[in-house]
């Protein structure tokens, strides 16, 4: 017996005796699927949400017409818990939840019509954090010294609480520049 | 059967020798096992109430980790990977700052009568370190920045005397605390200007949204003495510099989306703008590689070496976690390494995801290889250590785990996990050698 087969034989007898064929190959099975799992974990992901389209909007069964997906179109510089994934929507905040009057904007391409928007992110304030559908995109995201291009501020002011729950993301207007 | 001395024994006499023989090991074995009863019987009574303490001088393989959710910064040993204790705080990210005089620390928080509304108190809490209890609080005016990013929203004077911290109303403005007399000395308007960092003994610097320095200079009873604004040093519209700059010696260095490094002195009594020099080739920025992360950067102050997290990205990715980290010698701007992150490992609710572990080898090294070959390292903040063996530490937004280098190889050496839920911060203040 060469040493590479003493060596595999008593492997696997010490693993004979330690675990039972099915607790083993329970185990394998476990880290296989949660190890192809690993690479999802991190990543944020809006959930799909089954609504009737935005008129204008692209299909809502689509990533960028979906207001619960990081893709979606209004998405592109949100940085926080999209309401939409919170007992809210893109334009309207969660029960028990205000709306803060103040925020910052970006500007985002609606893939429909090909046309440029200004979005409004205005926060929802008053409930803690959400959990849900963490996204952050960042296009045209500057800096907290530069406010009003800024998504990392806290934005619920001149609301009864600065407590944070989620963004909205709201259509101002065609972008004209 | 004949015995050495001529005599016959028979099967009987040998059955009796033998059952004696048992009956001898039997009762050694008893006797054996004896003092192991009588050592668990006798497990000493322990008075209560007692409560552990940090041991003097700090270790510099200490550090904390900020964690949003749990709102409080937990004290690792990255040595024995022991969770050695935790501060809380209020709403918002929690950064503790630490003088080099005292074994205390401050924590600037933010809280409501009822959780989520009522009254809101702002206080700068005062810490003891060997016992980590709280001390005494400063009331600040309830307007605190409680933005998203951790750095640069409070700072302590280089004398240890002073604390500021940046208000945000729309309106821009920094507290002032004399943390030695612990009472609020000023409010200082700052327009246009956000952020704080120390900038010498009595001053302080904000950044403007023209790309300028404010620099706030305070007498000695903390009121503003002068203040001067700079030209500006960087274009915000073209290329702005983050708010996660690091401190080497008398400068700051502020690192700009595309990966500029901007130095600003802050030795002098006018702030000075250094040479700007490039992290990436231009090979390797048309290969898309950028800095980016919550706290992309970090130096150790004894070899000069600075140390940047880097991602593949496009614009828009400056807050894009890191798969690499990239180490720079300061005096000369020449990169003398590229480290290959591993994720940090995982955690659900401050458990470790680590099936296998007592799988016989080499089976329970099965997880390590599965997390460093297929999750992505997805580093959001990393720290150096500033002893002499120092250490690189990185940590995953989403996860309360930290992956542990040796700063000076590169190379990896453990994981040390579970630190909390969320990682979003990463201080190691001390340097193990003098006070506190």
């Amino acid at each position: 017996m060469t040493p590479i087969d003493r060596w595999f034989t008593h492997l696997s007898r010490a693993l004979a005796q330690r675990t039972s064929r099915r607790s083993f190959l329970g185990q394998l099975a476990a880290v296989l699927v949660g190890g192809a799992a690993l690479p999802l974990l991190p990543v944020a992901r809006g959930r799909a949400l089954a609504r009737t389209g935005v008129p204008g909007e692209p299909d809502p069964a689509t990533p960028v017409g979906d207001p619960g997906n990081c893709d979606y179109w209004r998405h592109c510089a949100i940085d926080g818990f999209l309401c939409s994934c919170c007992g809210g929507s893109q334009h309207a905040c969660p029960p028990g939840t205000e709306q803060s009057p103040v925020t910052w904007i970006g500007t985002c391409r609606n893939p429909a019509d090909g046309k440029d928007y200004v979005i409004s992110y205005n926060d929802c304030c008053g409930k803690h954090i959400c959990g849900l559908c963490f996204c952050h995109t960042n296009k045209g995201d500057k800096p907290i010294y530069y406010p009003s291009r800024s998504n990392d501020i806290n934005w619920c002011y001149g609301t009864t609480s600065v407590v944070y729950n989620c963004s909205t993301a709201i259509v101002v207007q065609v972008a004209t520049q | 059967m004949l015995r050495g001395n001529g005599t016959v024994e028979t099967p009987s006499s040998i059955r009796g020798r033998t059952v004696a023989r048992r009956r001898v090991i039997r009762i050694a074995l008893l006797l054996a096992l004896l003092p192991a009863v009588r050592v668990a019987a006798d497990v000493q009574p322990e008075p209560m109430g007692q409560v552990e303490r940090l041991a003097q001088p700090f270790h510099a393989h200490w550090v904390w980790v900020g964690d949003l959710v749990l709102e409080r910064a937990a004290l690792m040993d990255l040595d024995s990977g022991r969770f050695l204790g935790l501060v809380n705080g209020g709403y918002g990210t929690i950064t503790p700052l630490f003088p080099s005089r005292r074994p205390e620390l401050y924590v600037p928080a933010t809280y409501f009568a009822r959780r989520t509304h009522g009254e809101r108190t702002d206080v700068l809490e005062i810490y003891d370190i060997p016992t980590l209890s709280f001390v005494a609080e400063v009331v600040l005016p309830p307007k605190r920045a409680t933005n998203a990013v951790a750095l640069g929203h409070a700072a302590l004077s280089d004398d240890d005397r002073f604390v500021a911290i940046f208000n945000w109303t729309t309106g821009q403005s920094l507290s002032i605390v004399d943390v030695e007399q612990r009472r609020l000395t000023a409010d200082i308007a700052t327009p246009g200007c956000s952020l704080v960092y120390a900038a010498g003994p009595r001053r302080f610097v904000s950044l403007c949204g023209d790309g300028a320095v404010l620099s706030v200079t305070l007498d000695d009873d903390g009121h503003e003495a002068s203040r001067t604004r700079s030209e500006p040093f960087f274009d915000p519209q073209a290329d702005p510099v983050t708010e996660k700059a690091v401190r080497y010696g008398n400068q700051w260095l502020f690192v700009s989306f595309e990966g500029k490094v901007h130095p600003v002195d802050v030795s002098g009594p006018q702030i000075r703008f250094g040479e700007v020099w490039s992290l990436a080739t231009d090979a390797e920025r048309s290969e898309r590689w950028r800095i980016g992360g919550l706290q992309h950067s970090a130096v150790h102050q004894q070899t000069g070496r600075f140390y940047a997290l880097m991602h593949r990205g496009g614009p828009d990715t400056h807050k894009d976690p890191g798969e690499e980290v990239w180490i720079y010698d300061l005096a000369s701007h020449r990169r003398l390494d590229r480290v290959k992150l591993v994720n940090p490992g995982l955690t659900v609710y401050g458990f470790p995801i680590e099936v296998g572990r007592t799988w016989i080898w080499p089976f329970n090294r099965l997880p390590d290889w599965l997390i460093d070959t297929f999750a992505p390292a997805a580093i959001a903040a990393i720290q150096v250590t500033q002893d002499d063996a120092p250490l690189l530490v990185t940590a995953s937004q989403y996860t309360g785990s930290l992956g542990v280098y040796d700063a000076l190889s590169g190379k990896f050496l453990r994981r040390v996990l579970p630190t909390g839920w969320t990682s979003d911060i990463l201080l190691a203040p001390w340097d193990g050698k003098g006070k506190p």
